[in-house]
């Protein structure tokens, strides 16, 4: 237990002569990470804020099954008892054709002399229906739609399946292109930590060197440089954390201010903490994978 | 405790750097090992602490055989051997006590035996006046003190010193010569390379002569 307190001790004042000595180098690749992983975070924040807005608008997504006007008594009651039977389905509401008329005058009176004119009823009765909340929603409306879509009775439905459809389709579009930028700044961002290690490895490499003649154990050797490369990785994704909240302060307040009351309850939502891990974690991971790749190249090609 | 037997290696030249050399030296021997430069005396040591790979041969230290060792265990050898070199290799950053200490704390000793330790190291090569200085303030014979002190701290049973006169004058020489001579009393074991015969003729040892990487005799 003592000889490892001890060890704790040496790694973490060996990481800190080492940050010392090159701070300089050290605050470059802060800076580095910092702003890559700022260009990482503004897509992720748009990817968090496009995904709560698909969810809360699928959350008020409804089925309409609009129904045909010859329909018969038998048909109808097969068709609620189709939709009150489905798990996934919360409530199932009836609109005649009389109430759709009516709703339909009351929603648009005043505003087209054409309906005022017409004598006859062009809206179909439906049904709506209300999907319990969670994650696979769309998945059950649209399960749900393609089973009774051929129904006897049934006209047609609607649930803006194109609309979520092509949007689903761009999340996706979004999640590779987070993926491959994320995937090419990690790269990048390897390549500098691991050139910063070594600037902080030369700097010491007598010392390095000799730690190895007297006999360190490899750890002994590579745990205050792997340390080194964990703090820039955790500087430099505190650092991009700060940005990113800033930036959102920022715009939220130019759009309040812009757009006074239309925008007032607009808000733009933050990163949500698994997210915020994954920056942290991806970050230190990159570090650390560089600092090794550094003292692997470094120190092992001339030592046994 | 060390056992050579048809040891090649070669850094990619035309002539190798070792060739076909066999040796061996007993436990609490004290060996010089001479030659010309570039005759292959540090790319021997080298290869006795593990810095070095070699192409053929066996080479057994303390029994080990260096060739069936890895990055992760050449540290075991490496605590057995103290080290020294021509340019004494001493952290410009610390002080001749830290210097010597931080031998001992990188192989985990208690630090209450630091101290300790450190200071009989320091005595033993009569440096305890100057503890506190850097190298910089230090005389080139002071500075080899000091990295004696540092080799011997760890208690090694074999000392590897490459020239660790080259840069001292010949009295200097001499008595720096006198300190290896003193841990050979000790029980230690010393291989001594040096191109200087002089100091080969003052000491009265064993001598391995190399020449263009092959052992000739003396």
């Amino acid at each position: 237990m003592k000889t490892l307190i001890a060890f704790i001790i040496r790694v973490a004042s060996t990481t800190g002569s080492n940050i010392r000595s090159n701070t300089q180098v050290f605050f470059v690749s802060v800076a580095t990470i910092a702003i890559a992983l700022s260009i990482l975070g503004v897509f992720l924040v748009i990817f968090v804020n496009l995904n709560s807005f698909l969810s809360t608008w699928s959350g008020q997504v409804q089925l309409i099954i609009y129904l045909n006007d010859d329909l018969t008594q038998s048909q109808l009651h097969q068709i609620e008892q189709t939709a009150r039977q489905n798990g996934f389905v919360e409530s199932v509401t009836f609109n005649s054709r009389e109430q759709a008329w009516e709703n339909f005058k009351k929603d648009f009176a005043g505003k087209s002399e054409v309906i005022e004119g017409l004598d006859i009823n062009p809206l179909p009765a439906s049904f709506n229906l209300k999907f319990k909340e969670g994650a696979d929603r769309l998945e059950h409306i649209r399960q749900f739609a393609d089973s009774v879509r051929d129904t006897d009775g049934v006209e047609s439905l609607d649930y803006g399946e194109r609309w979520i459809g092509r949007f689903e389709k761009f999340m996706v579009f979004l999640r590779i292109f987070l993926l491959g930028i994320g995937g090419l700044l990690s790269l990048g961002l390897i390549l500098i930590i691991s050139n910063t290690i070594k600037l902080s490895i030369l700097s010491r490499q007598d010392e390095v060197e000799l730690m190895l003649l007297i006999g360190a154990t490899p750890r002994f050797v590579k745990s205050p440089f792997l340390l080194e490369g964990m703090i820039q990785g955790v500087t430099g994704a505190g650092i991009a954390l700060g940005i990113l909240k800033g930036l959102q302060l920022y715009i939220e307040w130019q759009l309040h201010h812009t757009f006074e009351s239309a925008v007032h309850a607009m808000e733009i939502q933050f990163l949500t903490p698994p997210f915020i891990a994954g920056l942290v974690g991806l970050s230190v991971l990159v570090a650390v994978v560089g600092s090794f790749i550094a003292i692997q190249q470094f120190i092992y090609p001339e030592a046994k | 405790m060390i056992q050579i037997f048809n040891l090649y290696k070669t850094y990619g030249g035309a002539a190798p750097a070792l060739n076909d050399i066999s040796l061996s030296v007993r436990r609490g021997e004290f060996v010089f090992l001479t030659g010309p430069s570039g005759a292959g005396k540090t790319t021997l040591l080298r290869i006795l602490y593990g810095w070095e790979n070699f192409d053929r041969g066996q080479v057994l230290v303390h029994g080990i055989n260096i060739v069936k060792l890895n990055e992760s265990n050449v540290f075991l050898l490496r605590r057995r051997i103290g080290i020294v070199f021509q340019d004494y290799k001493l952290l410009p950053r610390k002080t001749v006590f830290e210097n010597v200490a931080f031998a001992q704390e990188i192989i985990g000793t208690e630090r209450r035996l630091i101290r300790q330790k450190t200071w009989e190291a320091l005595r033993d090569v009569g440096l305890t006046n100057k503890k506190d200085f850097y190298p910089r303030q230090l005389s080139g014979g002071e500075q080899q003190r000091a990295a004696i002190a540092r080799a011997l701290v760890n208690s090694p049973d074999l000392i590897l010193a490459d020239e660790p006169t080259g840069n001292l004058d010949p009295e200097i020489g001499i008595e720096i010569l006198r300190l290896f001579e003193e841990a050979q009393d000790r029980g230690v074991t010393v291989i001594f390379a040096t191109h200087s015969q002089e100091m080969v003729r003052s000491g009265k040892h064993p001598v391995i002569m190399l020449s263009r990487g092959q052992r000739i005799k003396p």
